[in-house]
């Protein structure tokens, strides 16, 4: 545990100090380095205590997820600070302060200490999406502002029911102090889940996430894809254990992987459509999280993976844009460079699941462990997804050479990695049959985005006020969904 | 009583607060409401923290004690509060600059969702 | 659709008013007065602030200084104003500022370095510092305060500040220092880092604007 909080405090020690001393990028890459070093001192992990007293102490623990979230962290923070090395000012503080804190987010067990580190990662995000001045930019960063604020004074209040009920905020003695069948208590976690999905931007709560990731800069978008939407989803895994929630994970995981795919489907800014898909993506990690058990760690392990997979299709795609200076998917095509077209490329193979990358490795272990039925909702999101990558296929011609990002490589090779290891650990892996399924459900997606990709379908804007309406009815639905499960049973 | 009383004015305000956040367009409107809401929302744990006729949880004050936990957790919350709304605040200085307005429905329309032509 | 978020408002209240009122009468309280007495302290708020819960307080701090650096950030962004001359000259609020400028600070450290025995804290004590100081700029113009000294200074200080803070906690953390000098360096350093943060925010929207 010292090993943890010192890796942390180091991490935090080192942004503040770039705001002062030049130049960042080389703090962010000490700070990396730091945090490699904890990492192996605790990766056995530690159970989880409290720090600094037994009685109102803030419990942390170092678990296997943990292990995940601080590796992924730890890989996305390197690709941005290479790809992102030319930036001067308080960018790279910034980055650093917001891995370090999300790192703090991975082994805490404490409910308020993680709404105290989850504000701070949406309060450095918010400064991060505005960072070039864009009004576009700055408006997107506004909205996530008031829907993710709004979000938490839900969360303040299912804690303030939840401390009353259980009398503690750490996690595994509340697990001890649950009393099934208390409807105060269901509709304070009701309050609890509905104000993580509003900061992670599930369906129908947070839809703050398309505009606010689709115009930050380029590697900032990277990172809150990759980590910080994650954090959130984190927070309802780690609820999960605790309070019997599967039912409410599981309703959020179907809305979620459907809306952000229809989206995605009729979107035709680049970034905007990785954003949307972002979303989507969001929904699998949740269904994965909603069965339990082995299906929980393919869900972990697939968040991963999509850290590292929407990272380089980002960094790619903001390359693209810097290179043509166009954002639309159709005049994009055909003229990116070779590394640029070769990053999306291998993006889009991981993100359709297909073998030997981690994409598939994470997509295998999940539908391994899953029921017939849900195994079907992640048969059709995978249909989905590939359906709509398939619109990327065109732009894999590249126009000639250019600059090859460092970024690209470490991820891309994080990724290999990632598959190689999941091809030794998981037998269900190395199946034969499982490639084939993987190929047969990207065959059908091309087939599918050959029918539809004549349509045109105008959907409703994800417009504040709008989307701060989603946000009450949403949270009114998942506390009456609590109350009326308890009831029914 | 008093606490049941703190309670549902706390309720209260987190309503008052989301409904002003609902129904107004402007956006320093919007953000007071958010405020607000956030206020409810502290006063809420505050309110659970009292106990009949307690007193603050200091060394050598006699009889019941309020629980101080909740109180600490509110000195963290009310700092976040106030730092969110400060660069929310910022924020819509610097939109109403560039953009002329503070009126939600005006700025959403300065980013309008893109229709390709083809 | 404003309709239905009305609902939606309503039911919310209805049901937590609902919910809360059975949630009374409130537990018995657990002892606190021993862990209060072992972090060197006579107040259990500031026990938990400074001692049990200070990973908490670090993020918190840290909550505060960035959003300083965010409004320094945005508003940087947006240029000077033409200058206008600090607002009324009345003699009234010089008297005034002269006359309670040294009793405002000798409160606010009065309130930072006793914030463990009873009410009172490093934040308070910070924002009473920091509203001495808006009143200081109101009366005299922020610009004529410091001639010499650039926004940069003044941040840079700050940063310094919130450095120092996460390394007593660092101290406190890892290495296990204890005790009521732990407690009063880490509310006067707080209360530093806060009226830094206001002078700072204070000269940014003066920048903005001009003036106060």
């Amino acid at each position: 545990m010292p090993y943890a909080v010192a890796g942390i405090l180091t991490y935090l020690v080192l942004g503040v100090v770039g705001f002062v001393v030049r130049p960042g990028w080389l703090l962010g890459l000490l700070a990396v380095a730091a945090g490699a070093a904890t990492l192996a001192l605790w990766a056995p992990g530690f159970p989880p205590g409290l720090l600094l007293g037994e009685t109102w102490g803030v419990a942390v623990g170092g678990d296997r997820v943990a292990l995940v979230f601080w590796a992924l962290a730890l890989v996305l923070h390197l690709a941005v600070v290479l790809h992102e090395r030319h930036r001067t000012g308080p960018f790279h503080p910034l980055l650093t302060l917001l891995v370090g804190t999300s790192l703090a987010c991975a082994v805490s067990q404490d409910i308020f200490n993680f709404y105290v580190v989850l504000e701070l990662v949406s309060l450095i995000s918010f400064i991060l999406v505005s960072y070039e001045s864009e009004p576009k930019a700055v408006w997107a960063s506004l909205k996530y502002l008031v829907l993710a604020t709004a979000g938490m004074t839900f969360y303040l209040l299912g804690l303030g029911i939840v401390y009353v009920r259980t009398g503690t905020l750490g996690l595994a003695l509340m697990a001890e102090r649950v009393t099934q069948g208390d409807p105060v208590l269901v509709a304070g976690v009701g309050l609890l889940v509905a104000g993580l999905a509003a900061k992670s931007g599930l369906f129908v709560l947070g839809l703050w996430l398309p505009s606010a990731h689709g115009y930050a800069p380029t590697g900032v978008s990277a990172i809150l894809s990759g980590l910080v939407v994650k954090l959130g989803v984190l927070g309802l895994a780690r609820l999960a254990e605790v309070f019997p929630i599967e039912g409410l994970v599981l309703a959020l995981g179907v809305v979620t992987g459907l809306g952000g795919l229809v989206y995605a489907l009729w979107e035709w800014d680049i970034k905007l459509f990785l954003a949307h898909h972002t979303v989507s993506q969001l929904g699998y990690v949740l269904v994965g999280l909603g069965l339990g058990g082995e299906a929980a760690w393919g869900a972990v392990l697939y968040a991963a993976a999509h850290g590292l997979f929407k990272g380089l299709l980002f960094l790619s795609a903001g390359q693209a844009i810097y290179e043509v200076g166009e954002r639309d998917l159709d005049r994009l095509r055909g003229k990116l460079s070779l590394p640029c077209a070769l990053a999306l490329a291998v993006g889009t193979w991981a993100i359709v699941g297909l073998p030997p990358l981690g994409g598939f490795v994470a997509k295998a272990v999940l539908a391994d462990h899953s029921t017939a039925g849900w195994l079907a909702v992640l048969v059709v999101l995978s249909l989905g997804t590939a359906a709509s990558f398939a619109r990327l296929l065109p732009h894999f011609r590249s126009a000639g050479r250019g600059t090859r990002s460092r970024g690209f490589l470490l991820l891309e090779l994080a990724l290999l990695t990632m598959g190689v290891w999941g091809l030794v650990t998981f037998p269900g892996a190395r199946d034969v049959g499982e490639w084939l399924k993987s190929l047969i459900v990207v065959a059908a997606g091309y087939g599918l985005h050959r029918l539809v990709h004549r349509q045109r379908v105008q959907l409703p804007a994800l417009t504040l006020d709008r989307s701060f309406v989603l946000l009450l009815l949403g949270t009114l639905a998942l506390v009456a969904v609590g109350l009326a499960s308890w009831v029914l049973l | 009583m008093e606490a049941q009383g703190a309670l549902a004015l706390a309720i209260g305000l987190v309503g008052l607060g989301l409904w002003t956040v609902l129904v107004r367009r402007n956006l320093v409107w919007k953000l007071l409401g958010l405020n607000v809401a956030g206020g409810g929302a502290i006063l809420f744990l505050v309110a659970l923290a009292h106990r009949e006729k307690a007193g603050p949880a200091l060394e050598g004050v006699p009889g019941p004690h309020v629980d101080p936990l909740p109180q600490a957790l509110v000195l963290t919350a009310i700092v976040i509060h106030f730092a969110v709304l400060a660069l929310a605040l910022v924020y819509v200085i610097f939109l109403s600059e560039r953009r002329h307005t503070q009126d939600v429905r005006k700025l959403e329309e300065t980013c309008p969702t893109r229709w390709p032509e083809s | 659709m404003k309709v239905l978020g009305g609902l939606g408002i309503v039911g919310l209240v209805v049901l937590l008013v609902w919910l809360t009122w059975s949630c009374f009468p409130l537990g018995e309280l657990p002892p606190w007065e021993e862990a209060t007495a072992a972090w060197g302290s006579k107040n259990a708020v500031a026990a938990i602030v400074l001692g049990a819960r200070l990973w908490d307080t670090l993020f918190e701090v840290l909550v505060y200084a960035l959003a300083i650096a965010g409004v320094a950030l945005a508003a940087g962004s947006l240029g000077t104003k033409a200058v206008l001359p600090p607002l009324p000259e009345t003699p009234l609020l010089h008297l005034a500022v002269a006359l309670l400028l040294g009793p405002i600070g000798v409160f606010g450290l009065y309130v930072a370095v006793s914030g463990h025995l009873g009410p009172g804290g490093g934040f308070p004590a910070g924002a009473l510092v920091g509203s001495g100081l808006l009143l200081l700029a109101l009366a005299r113009g922020t610009r004529g305060l410091t001639p010499g000294w650039a926004g940069g200074a003044w941040e840079t200080g700050k940063f310094a500040v919130t450095g120092a803070i996460l390394l007593l906690g660092l101290g406190v953390l890892v290495l296990g220092a204890r005790g009521e000098p732990v407690l009063v360096g880490l509310n006067v350093l707080i209360a530093l880092e806060v009226a830094l943060g206001a002078w700072v925010v204070l000269r940014e929207f003066a920048h903005v604007r001009g003036e106060m």
